[in-house]
């Protein structure tokens, strides 16, 4: 065999290996990961329709405390009345934070966002397309919990700020007075909205049904475990964040009365110190679950 | 992000920071009258401090001008001669020249110096250099605090060895058609100005009572300690007493007056036996209307209310009840006004003859 090569025969140049000139960037680090799901996750959860039920929800009393200075301006509406007795638009305000924000919108959205941080990427199955970034899995979880934090956030306190503003001059109540109470209020609710949604973060990427389990967690395990003698009550969120409470708790019903009949508050460091460490535990194990779990996603 | 979420996002920022800056300037400096919303009360309320004992309140315009006053006025001894020596002297007519007036009286501190005392603010019509003359005229000294002028009394001339001492109490112009008129200390206080956040407006407890009361023509509202110790009572009735921790009167004059009594107890139980004891107070006042039938036909329609630790009574007036309780004014020499025919002289009966 001729080992001479064909003048046609062009020799073609060697393949140059791919990426030859340039190295491969490194895989972001846990935090610059978290920081990107964060970005990407605060858009969605923005504009989603949780979110919007979000926004009726904190309007409606805004709506409400509109209305009522309305009248008044008009001169129609005479004094606030709460069970036939006229309050001040300081009473009121506490009223709503206790009734409408403390025990109500706080543990719900908690449940409602922070549960649904892994399962519905489960459920729409698109959990695949974050877990084959080079990134490690504990950071989807603490990326999207950044992100609900700040929708919660940036949506609920300032309808809080807002809702002060109308309900608070009424009756004669004072703007200045009440500030410093004001700012105790949006921090518990910033802390209640943290620990809360880790709790249910770690819910949510644990159990297979995390939004029954969130609900019956928030209005029969909390609402029980508070009502009770002992040390059941410690086992509760609630229990830490009411006692931060700067307000006086309304007496609304056989649940509230029982609760303040047994109620033992934790200092407020106590209650504080608490919260932020069990939201810290709590992240850290969702993470730590989020990591080694399997998730099966169903055909 | 998107350009939509960082919209967002700012603008709530945005909302968040302006109305907490709002109430941080609410907290130091005060908000203006009516930028949030209608206030309970009279302005004036700025001007007294947040732990005033006793606040009241008193539309003097309104009542002067009222039916209730020309009726009261059929009782004897209630002439003009005192209120036109007083325009003569002062250049105030009382009835026409004062609007309103507020006053406020602080919990005796004693061991204090310069506790507050009280004060009176008067806003109307005032003359203020007559009224600087008549002080000066009287010996008093017009002095200046703050380029306000202070009018303080002359002080009295003291026994030999004794030093004098100075009345504490002065007259003040705030501004036109306001004078305060009080202690020395709590006038003083009054030009430095208004108080702010620690004013009587930032008493939640206080203001929740004047916003019940403000639409009267005259109002108190304070602590009932306060009043029980002016008014030195003895020690078996206090006792028995239920303990009030405040209380709000007004009274709302038109043809009548309509009257308003309000206390807060401490407890429930307290409310309860206080309501009995008001009870028993209105019965007995219903018991001393007995010799006067057309009195009970309009006896006014007493309404006792309140929940929880609050009790209320509330009870009208009518000019024809004052008119069944007033005595006729005399007016002997009137022209036209008949002589009462005296009485016939009692004829005396002859003594029975003993059988």
């Amino acid at each position: 065999m001729s080992t001479e090569t064909p003048d046609s025969i062009v020799s073609a140049p060697p393949l140059a290996a791919p990426n030859a000139g340039r190295p491969i960037p490194k895989a972001p680090g846990a935090v610059t990961a978290a920081l990107r799901v964060f970005e990407l996750s605060l858009g969605q959860m923005l504009w989603s329709r949780r979110t919007i039920f979000l926004g009726i929800v904190v309007g409606s009393p805004i709506l409400l405390g509109l209305l009522v200075r309305i009248l008044e301006f008009m001169g129609v509406a005479g004094t606030l009345k709460m069970g036939g007795a006229s309050v001040s638009g300081d009473a009121a305000f506490g009223t709503m934070m206790w009734l409408l924000y403390l025990r109500f919108l706080v543990p719900v959205l908690g449940v409602f966002y922070g549960t649904a941080l892994i399962a519905d990427e489960v459920d729409d199955k698109t959990i695949t397309y974050l877990f084959v970034r080079p990134i490690i899995r504990a950071a989807v979880l603490v990326g999207k919990f950044l992100a609900y934090v700040v929708t919660t956030i940036f949506v609920v306190l300032p309808s809080v700020v807002v809702l002060y503003l109308l309900v608070q001059p009424l009756g004669g109540g004072s703007l200045g007075a009440g500030f410093p109470r004001l700012l105790t209020d949006l921090g518990l609710l910033a802390l209640g909205l943290v620990a809360y949604g880790a709790l249910f973060a770690l819910v949510g990427a644990w159990m297979k049904y995390p939004l029954v389990v969130g609900l019956v967690f928030v209005i029969g395990w909390e609402q029980l475990a508070m009502a009770l003698p002992g040390y059941l009550r410690k086992l509760t969120i609630a229990y830490y964040l009411q006692s931060l409470v700067p307000h006086a708790m309304p007496t609304d019903g056989l649940g509230s009365a029982l609760q303040s009949l047994f109620r033992d508050t934790p200092s407020p460091s106590v209650s504080i110190l608490t919260l932020i460490v069990a939201s810290a535990v709590f992240l850290a194990l969702g993470g730590w679950l989020v990591q080694r779990r399997e998730y099966v996603l169903e055909q | 992000m998107t350009a939509k979420t960082r919209y967002f996002l700012v603008g709530s920022a945005l909302v968040f920071v302006l109305g907490l800056s709002i109430g941080l300037v609410a907290y130091y400096g005060g908000t203006p009258g009516k930028l949030f919303g209608k206030q309970a009360g009279p302005a004036e309320l700025g001007l007294v401090p947040d732990d005033a004992a006793v606040v009241a309140y008193a539309n003097v315009g309104q009542i002067m001008k009222s039916d209730l006053r020309q009726k009261l006025r059929q009782f004897d001894g209630m002439t003009d001669e005192g209120r036109t020596e007083f325009k003569n002297e002062t250049g105030i007519d009382i009835e026409n020249d004062i609007e309103y007036v507020v006053a406020y009286m602080q919990a005796n501190q004693a061991g204090t110096s310069g506790a507050l005392g009280g004060l009176v603010l008067a806003r109307g019509h005032f003359d203020r250099n007559r009224l600087e003359t008549l002080a000066r005229s009287k010996g008093a000294v017009v002095g200046q605090y703050k380029g306000k002028s202070l009018i303080t009394p002359p002080v009295e001339s003291a026994e030999p060895g004794e030093k004098a001492e100075p009345k504490p109490m002065a007259v003040a112009f705030l501004e036109d058609g306001l004078v305060a008129l009080g202690s020395d200390a709590a006038v003083k206080h009054a030009i430095d100005g208004p108080a702010g956040a620690k004013s009587a407006r930032s008493n939640a407890d206080l203001m929740k009572l004047v916003s019940d009361v403000s639409d009267s023509s005259m109002w108190a509202v304070g602590h009932y300690d306060a009043i029980s110790a002016q008014a030195k009572l003895p020690a078996e009735v206090t006792s028995r007493i239920p303990p009030i921790t405040w209380f709000a009167a007004s009274g709302h004059v038109n043809g009548g007056v309509t009257v308003m009594l309000k206390a807060e107890t401490k407890d429930e139980q307290s409310a309860a036996n206080l309501r009995d004891i008001v009870r028993g107070f209105v019965a007995l006042a219903k018991m001393s209307t007995g010799n006067k039938p057309e009195a009970m036909a309009l006896w006014p329609n007493v309404e006792m209310g309140g929940t929880g630790n609050t009790v209320s009574l509330s009870f009208g007036v009518s000019s024809q009840l004052i008119d069944v309780f007033a005595p006729k004014k005399k007016s002997p020499g009137a022209p036209g006004t008949p002589e009462k025919p005296e009485a016939p002289a009692k004829s005396q009966k002859p003594e029975a003859k003993k059988s």
